[in-house]
């Protein structure tokens, strides 16, 4: 069984956003994880992850964000999550991400974040 | 093209040597075209012996006839030649017949004359032709050792022919004694019959009639040549009769010994025992294959099989440095007869021919293809045979053999049957080996699935203000939460529960370090100056988890976990939720279900000193009859057929049925309502769930 999700890049001027489309497990953490591993990704000053239609995430897949969460940090890059479905953000805030991390609703305010 | 030239000149010698030998038997008692009459006998000799010398050489040239088995199609050649050649005696014999009756307007000596010298010429032809292709028959499969006494009998029939051209004046016995020893060397290489083991009983009828053909056709000549020497009308010098005695002796006897070798099927000892060498040979490689032994002794069973059946002159095994995943060492190279120089020769040219591409190398003619350089001259011939299944090399095979045209398709089919028999071997070595790998692996887990087991506490604390009551599952053989109480001095307990990021023997491992560290923080410090702080608070307890994990956590993983310390004489407890289920809670009071919906922020996240700021140290007072229900994702998680998620306000439905039972029967009803909401599938995620229920304290029975 190959990973259930598809991850496409939009680059922009300044802003790079990530559209993840399935379910973030731990097979299909790999392919986000190679995404943001790419150098270029800290020639952005946002990073815009749209989670219109991530329909589940796995804490393997929680892992990934909170791996390069320093590293965008030092860099001064922005990671801005938004259009999340509820369920997946009750993941992020049991956990207590939404304290660390830039969660709004649409898209709008994850251009003006 | 040298061979072209010299095939060219034997034509042209004997074209002229026929003419001299027509020239020279006309001239007997004549004189013709001015020429002096009656030619000197060894003249007429010496025409007749190069004539038969150079169709026989001519003959010899030419390539090999046998191609593969193509025994029948080589006797059905020679029978159509002889047919042709039989034709042409008997048309040569009526015309010379019409003629010595005055039937045609010719001089009758001169026409039987004519007549008599083609004749010969179509005999010597026959029988060359006969000679050589019982050549190819008596070398099928033969050994070196047999090719050069066929060439020493070549070189007696060649001697022979002088005999008579220098009139050797030899007392009758020595050349009875002699012709008598050549016959008995024609006698003991008729004996090589080994084609015939190769015939079907179709094949073998078929044989039988071509062969009593050319016995046909070489006895008409042989009556003829009688009759027309013994024909006082024919004025002709003696034939080269010791040649072509023993010539035709040869090329009957042979056709007579295959005759009888084909009809009364006589067993030729040396082919059926090859045969039966090829079958023990695979018998002995299946049986192997059988009892699954290591790598090395399939790879010897292969070499020595494919040595003794196909009678290599040297070879060599060339295996793969570790073809298979063994704990032994790696099977040696073995090699048979083969000098330590041919093989330093042969390695960089194997991998040279193998880095291009070359798989499968037969040569059967290697002194003239000069395909491998530095290999010592003596050898005529090589296979290399690749043990190669679609995902494995497993190694080559090479045999060498002295002489040439050494592997035969027949041979080939049988070494492939070998490889073959040999790379499904290792396959199902290496099948085994992987399988008892993967054993160990299942074992070490079932060890590490008991050390767990181990781990968790056996002996739940009791006490008359609250009853415990504990279920544990995990998905796999080990897993991911944990849980732990410790019972603390002066009417107080510290509960710890918590899920590792991830599966597997990571995830346990790190389970295990939770408890260390749970165990390590709830030592009582000395230090402190009021009963209270002997033992840190839950805030506390989080951030020194924390500071802990964060040198021997991986960067993507993370722990979730809640920390109660509840204390029966405040009636109240505190504690701290590190990104944790959020804790279920009934309030007898207010007889009402709810969670304790807090911050807190993961452990392993943030990994210095802020994280402090994302942990909050809470309190609660508690009333007898209060329940308190904690647990991980597992349980909310647990998804049904339809893939929905239990939720956690299913939870909080099922606590508000139950909560007036005992913490036992509280955990039994959520729990089962748990299964049956997911049943008949396979455990999705490790799950714990944990009762507390508080009670008044009774005194102490």
């Amino acid at each position: 069984m190959g990973p259930i999700m598809k991850v496409t890049a939009q680059p922009a001027d300044t802003t790079l956003t990530l559209i993840l489309d399935g379910e973030l497990d731990a097979s299909s953490a790999v392919i986000l994880d190679t995404e943001l591993n790419k150098p270029e990704l800290l020639n952005y000053k946002k990073v815009l992850i749209d989670c219109q239609r991530l329909s589940y995430i796995s804490s393997a897949g929680l892992g990934v964000f909170i791996s390069h969460l320093q590293r965008l940090q030092d860099s001064n890059v922005k990671l801005v999550f938004y259009n999340m479905q509820e369920k997946v953000f009750n993941v992020f805030e049991i956990l207590g991400l939404d304290s660390l991390m830039t969660i709004v609703p649409t898209e709008k305010e994850a251009q003006a974040a | 093209m040298p061979k072209f030239r010299s095939s060219v000149w034997l034509i042209v010698v004997a074209a002229l040597c026929w003419l001299l030998l027509l020239l020279g038997t006309l001239s007997q008692g004549h004189t013709l075209l001015g020429l002096p009459p009656d030619w000197p006998r060894w003249l007429l000799l010496l025409a007749q012996g190069g004539f038969a010398a150079s169709v026989f050489l001519y003959t010899r040239l030419q390539p090999d006839p046998l191609s593969g088995h193509g025994f029948l199609a080589l006797l059905l050649r020679l029978f159509w030649r002889g047919l042709i050649l039989t034709a042409l005696l008997v048309g040569v014999q009526a015309f010379v017949r019409l003629a010595a009756d005055k039937a045609l307007p010719l001089r009758g000596d001169i026409t039987a004359s004519v007549g008599y010298t083609i004749s010969l010429a179509l005999f010597i032809i026959l029988l060359a032709r006969t000679l050589y292709i019982w050549r190819s028959l008596v070398n099928f499969r033969g050994s070196p050792r047999l090719q050069r006494e066929w060439t020493a009998f070549e070189v007696i029939l060649g001697v022979a022919l002088l005999f008579q051209l220098f009139e050797w004046h030899t007392p009758d016995y020595i050349r009875v004694a002699v012709i008598t020893g050549l016959g008995l060397f024609g006698v003991y290489l008729s004996g090589h019959q080994r084609w015939v083991a190769y015939l079907s009983q179709g094949q073998k009828l078929q044989a039988i009639m071509l062969q009593l053909g050319v016995l046909g056709f070489l006895t008409l000549f042989l009556l003829y040549l009688r009759n027309a020497q013994a024909d006082p009308a024919l004025l002709t010098p003696p034939t080269q009769q010791a040649f072509l005695i023993l010539a035709s002796f040869f090329a009957v006897f042979y056709a007579v010994a295959g005759l009888l070798v084909t009809l009364f099927n006589l067993p030729i000892a040396d082919v059926y025992e090859q045969r039966r060498a090829e079958i023990l040979s695979l018998q002995q490689l299946s049986q192997i294959i059988q009892r699954g032994q290591t790598a090395a002794e399939i790879y010897q069973a292969l070499f020595t099989s494919a040595v003794q059946t196909i009678r290599a002159d040297a070879a060599w095994l060339d295996t793969p440095a570790q073809p298979i995943e063994t704990t032994g060492p790696a099977p040696a190279a073995p090699t048979h007869e083969l000098l330590p120089a041919d093989l330093v020769a042969l390695r960089p040219q194997l991998a040279a021919l193998l880095a291009a591409g070359q798989t499968e190398i037969i040569d059967n003619d290697l002194l003239r293809s000069q395909r491998l350089v530095g290999l010592s001259q003596q050898y005529g011939s090589i296979a290399i045979l690749p043990l190669r299944s679609s995902t494995h090399d497993y190694g080559h095979l090479l045999l060498l053999k002295k002489n040439q045209a050494g592997f035969e398709p027949e041979d080939l089919s049988i070494l492939h049957t070998f490889t073959t028999q040999t790379v499904l071997s290792l396959e199902n070595l290496q099948l085994a080996q992987e399988a008892r790998i993967s054993q160990r692996a299942q074992d070490e887990l079932r060890i590490a699935a008991l050390v767990q087991e181990r781990l968790i506490p056996k002996h739940l604390p009791t006490d008359n203000w609250f009853e415990i009551s504990t279920y544990a599952q995990a998905a796999k053989e080990v897993g991911g939460d944990f849980y732990d109480f410790l019972h603390l001095p002066g009417q107080r307990l510290a509960v710890l529960i918590g899920d590792v990021s991830g599966k597997g023997v990571t995830a346990a491992f790190h389970t295990a370090q939770m408890k260390g560290i749970f165990h390590a923080l709830m030592q009582p410090n000395p230090l402190a100056k009021k009963d209270r702080e002997r033992y840190p608070d839950p805030h506390r307890f989080m951030v020194l988890a924390n500071e802990a994990l964060t040198h021997c956590l991986e960067r993507s993983s993370f722990i979730t976990a809640s920390f109660y310390l509840i204390d029966y004489e405040a009636g109240g407890f505190s504690f701290a939720r590190a990104g944790h289920c959020h804790t279920l809670y009934y309030h007898s009071i207010k007889e009402e279900v709810s969670y304790f919906r807090s911050e807190g922020l993961g452990l392993g996240i943030l990994r210095d000193a802020s994280y402090g700021r994302h942990v909050k140290n809470q309190f609660w007072d508690y009333n007898p009859g209060d329940v308190m229900v904690i647990y991980t994702d597992g349980i909310p998680e647990a998804r049904n057929a339809d893939g929905d998620e239990y939720g956690e306000e299913r939870l909080a439905q099922m606590l508000g049925q139950c909560f007036y039972q005992s913490a036992e029967e509280i955990n039994q009803y959520i729990r089962e309502d748990v299964q049956e909401f997911s049943k008949g599938l396979p455990l999705h995620d490790d799950q714990t769930l944990l009762v507390i229920k508080f009670k008044s304290a009774q005194p102490q029975p």
